[in-house]
């Protein structure tokens, strides 16, 4: 069990560099015999290529799964939810159980989005039935808010028309496609401002499902008060709340970067809407996110820039948290590791969803939910909360 | 316990019916268990508990009755010498505000034109995005400079010699007032014990709910189902649930929202359409200065605004001043210098906001976010506690009191500490201070300000300020013992956002070797 582990990244940031220094792991280039590699979306792109791949051995760990821009490319992603659900559905699960209006009870999380151009046909029809609603267009392989804005008039998204004499879009390349979902225009309101919120989920596992969300995640507010009105719609610093965007509002303050923490968020819930509600609703975003991975894989470009001092410190223990768990004790990676790591090394990480101890032995499932491991400001969660209709987590 | 009349009186007064004469020939009412009736009425529709609630409301703020022949400067503050020294403070502040409105030709108030009132109108719930210049306003005060008036505060009765001993006081208040010791403390504060379950300590994730925290929750739904303020006040003591926290401290605060006080809450907003102070100014830089910048409450800018500025506007505030040591600032239509009826108080509630004095209301908005029920609970918490924090007296919640409580707390309990911080012109107060008079606002975790000021509530008193403050002293004096400069001293306490407000208390109180 000797040596130390060696690694590579192509990223030059310090949140990461500082975190394989502490650790005493040996940096060295990517031509060499590396056992971790922090990768840019670029360079997985090119290691999981067919053309310019190779295999990874046996005690090699990259930041990525293969597959992960299965969840970044947004029609990637609707693609893979609305499959899932079918097949849920195929097999009788009673997680795709719907209403009597044909809405799924437990799996409607996602609002009613198209491709485009591909299914632009289909999307007018719909938008035909509610002429009055608001839809956003998002370019499916950008990220950061890039490429965004919101649309009420089918004349405004003319070009994605497939029938357009003044289409460009004879190739149709990915890089110009679009998904256009309907807009949830009644958002939850903070001091009348949205709000969405950033959370980290670390998969270390897929099969079976090992994944573990970071406690300190956090809500990133508008710097402007939100406003349904259409004459806002162009307003972007109203209706988008990345970072990036509103870095270039006249009213982003530098020193907290209009962020709070996801506990601030718990607390003044349950003090201005009761613990019921609150309990209910991070139950609901946990599940989701579990749903989700189930349904594709992982995220690939998290921002490691930090934008505040605050900023860097969480970042910073993220991915020292991060490493702890996929690297547990600094050993050299071997692809046969397959223990869940114990509880002291989770640091800011609890579990969100374990397969092997979810299938286990029903009597542990008990005992482990009356204990109250729940994800709240104190770090417990309850996981049977309102769910005895479904026999399974599993 | 209550006078027949007051209750006959009552009740008519509620009577939705013709004159009182028509509900006494009612055929229910029966003149010879008229009082039994009326007793058993009020039970029943409540409003025996209204008005219990009421009565403790009114109970919570004047002192005990005092001798028939004090004058009503009395029930302010007993002591000349602290009368005096809070009225040469009050004249130096307005002297500071009327120099600033001299010196920038603008008036202490104006009517807006129209055109402004409509444009105010419609940002009203977005004034944080108004840019006015700010840069020529300066906060009339700041908690430093009130201090170094503190400082300075003597008792021209009271000689104590010059030589030292170890009675000496060697903190920078100079004013020998009766403060609490840490046995008397464990009495005040005996719920805080350690034999007695806590929120902030009880309900942590390794303490399973069972043991405390289920069964509090389940009391505390039952007080608030009472609607009983005393009751509540003795809850709250160990605590609130966050979900109950709103209810208790309205039902402790006395506050419903009354279709009256919405009504009330309304006019104020139309003053500050149709009226704008030079305080507003003020208000607005406090704000931009203070809550924006603040990692929790830069949410809530807005709110801020809308409460602060008719909290300006506000003269029912004006009845707090009847036992405040302090006065309304008074000034005069121009041109009629000195006479009393061309005299108004200016603000118009009586209160000059200084730097820091939105951090009273930025936590609150944490709880309650309707504009008027949140304006109502500030209102009231001012008039109860805050005030105290800023103006000169001998009350044992007084600033004064809190900073002797601090200053003697720390001399007594941890001496070593006190000199070496002393010896290297440390002196603990200039740390603290602004802690206390703050009431913490704005230092700690939001969570845990909120199970502070449960306290504050609870035991009706601002004292545990000064016991946290000796607390945080204490939690990191091993760091503070190696420090040689007051610069490095308030390097060791300058973030406190990561303390447990309970914990520290309960081991300062009662597991510490006195």
């Amino acid at each position: 069990m000797a040596g130390k582990v060696k690694w590579v990244t192509d990223i030059e940031k310090s949140v990461l560099i500082n975190n394989f220094e502490k650790r005493g792991w040996v940096q060295v280039t990517e031509n060499e015999d590396w056992n971790f590699y922090w990768m840019s979306v670029q360079t997985i792109r090119n290691v999981f290529s067919v053309e310019t791949g190779y295999r990874l051995s046996d005690d090699q760990i990259v930041n990525h799964f293969p597959n992960h821009y299965e969840l970044t490319r947004k029609d990637l992603m609707v693609k893979n939810i609305k499959r899932y659900r079918k097949e849920l559905e195929k097999e009788g699960s009673p997680l795709a159980e719907k209403d009597e209006n044909g809405k799924y009870l437990y799996l409607d999380f996602v609002p009613v989005t198209y491709m485009l151009p591909a299914d632009y046909n289909l999307f007018v029809e719909e938008f035909r039935k509610s002429p009055s609603s608001t839809w956003i267009m998002k370019p499916c392989g950008k990220a950061q808010g890039k490429g965004i804005f919101l649309i009420n008039k089918l004349s405004q998204i003319k070009k994605w028309s497939r029938d357009s004499k003044t289409s460009s879009f004879v190739t149709q390349s990915t890089k110009e496609a679009y998904v256009i979902s309907l807009y949830i225009n009644n958002p939850l309101l903070i001091g009348g401002r949205k709000f969405d919120l950033r959370l980290y989920v670390l998969v270390s596992t897929y099969r079976p499902l090992r994944c573990y969300m970071y406690k300190l995640g956090f809500c990133r507010f508008c710097t402007v008060k939100y406003t349904p009105s259409t004459s806002e719609l162009d307003n972007m610093f109203v209706h988008l709340t990345n970072v990036a965007i509103q870095k270039h509002g006249e009213d982003y303050n530098h020193i907290h970067g209009g962020k709070w923490t996801v506990s601030n968020l718990r607390l003044y819930l349950e003090s201005t809407r009761g613990k019921e509600v609150t309990s209910k609703l991070f139950d609901e975003i946990h599940w989701i996110i579990v749903q989700s991975l189930k349904a594709v894989a992982v995220n690939a470009s998290p921002s490691l820039t930090s934008s505040t001092a605050n900023d860097r410190i969480l970042k910073y223990n993220l991915i020292n948290d991060t490493l702890n768990i996929a690297v547990p004790n600094g050993e050299i990676p071997d692809c046969k590791w397959n223990k869940s790591p114990p509880k002291e090394v989770l640091g800011n990480y609890e579990i969100l969803y374990d397969e092997e101890l979810a299938q286990g032995d029903g009597a542990d499932r008990e005992l482990r939910s009356r204990q109250g491991q729940s994800l709240g400001p104190k770090g417990g969660r309850s996981r049977d909360s309102g769910r005895t209709v479904l026999t399974t987590w599993k | 316990m209550y006078s027949l009349e007051a209750i006959t009186v009552i009740q008519m007064r509620n009577d939705e019916d013709l004159g009182s004469n028509a509900s006494l020939q009612r055929p229910e009412i029966k003149l010879e268990s008229l009082k039994e009736d009326i007793k058993e009425f009020f039970k029943i529709s409540g409003w025996e508990k209204k008005l219990q609630n009421a009565v403790y409301s009114e109970l919570s703020v004047f002192p005990l009755p005092s001798h028939p022949a004090a004058p009503p400067e009395h029930l302010k503050e007993p002591l000349v010498y602290m009368r005096k020294a809070q009225g040469s403070w009050e004249k130096r502040i307005l002297k500071s505000l009327n120099s600033m409105c001299t010196e920038l030709s603008i008036p202490l108030a104006r009517k807006r034109p129209v055109g402004e009132q409509k444009e105010l109108l419609n940002k009203w719930n977005e004034m944080g995005t108004d840019e006015p210049d700010l840069s020529l306003f300066r906060p009339v005060y700041a908690p430093k400079d009130f201090l170094e008036v503190l400082i300075n505060l003597r008792n021209p009765n009271y000689e104590n010699g010059d030589s030292l001993s170890f009675r000496t006081h060697l903190g920078l208040i100079q004013v020998p007032l009766k403060v609490k010791d840490i046995p008397e403390l464990k009495e005040f504060f005996v719920e805080l014990g350690l034999t007695t379950g806590q929120l902030g300590i009880d309900d942590s994730t390794q303490v399973p709910p069972e043991l405390f925290e289920n069964e509090h929750v389940r009391i505390g739904q039952k007080v608030l189902a009472e609607q009983d303020s005393a009751a509540a006040q003795q809850y709250i003591r160990q605590g609130s649930p966050t979900a109950l926290r709103a209810e208790l401290w309205a039902l402790i605060l006395n506050i419903s929202s009354q279709p009256e006080d919405i009504l009330y809450y309304e006019q104020l907003k139309t003053n500050v359409i149709q009226h704008d102070l030079l305080v507003d100014s003020l208000i607005y830089k406090d704000v931009k200065l203070t809550a924006s910048n603040d990692d929790y409450y830069f949410v809530f800018e807005d709110y801020l605004y809308q409460v602060l500025l008719c909290f300006s506007r506000d003269t029912s505030v004006l009845g707090h001043f009847a036992y405040n040591s302090a006065s309304p600032p008074k000034s005069y239509i121009r041109g009629k210098l000195g006479l009393e009826e061309y005299a108004v108080f200016y603000p118009p509630n009586g209160v000059i906001p200084f730097h820091g004095f939105s951090m009273y209301v930025a936590p609150l908005c944490f709880l309650y976010h309707e504009p008027s029920k949140l304006y109502q609970i500030f209102r009231e918490m001012y008039v109860r506690f805050f005030f105290r924090l800023h103006s000169i007296s001998s009350h044992p919640s007084g600033i004064v009191s809190l900073c002797l409580l601090f200053e003697t707390l720390l001399q007594t309990y941890l001496p070593q500490l006190f000199y070496h911080l002393r010896e290297i012109g440390a002196q603990p107060l200039r740390i603290s201070f602004k802690w206390m008079v703050r009431a913490f606002s704005g230092y700690l975790a939001t969570d845990q300000l909120l199970l502070l000021w449960d306290r504050i509530l609870g035991y009706n008193s601002l004292e545990i300020l000064a016991v946290l403050a000796a607390a945080v002293f204490a939690f990191r004096a091993v760091n503070l013992m190696e420090v040689t400069s007051l610069a490095a001293a308030e390097a060791v306490l300058a973030d406190l956002s990561t303390l447990k407000v309970m914990p520290l208390l309960q081991i300062f109180l009662f597991a510490t070797v006195t």
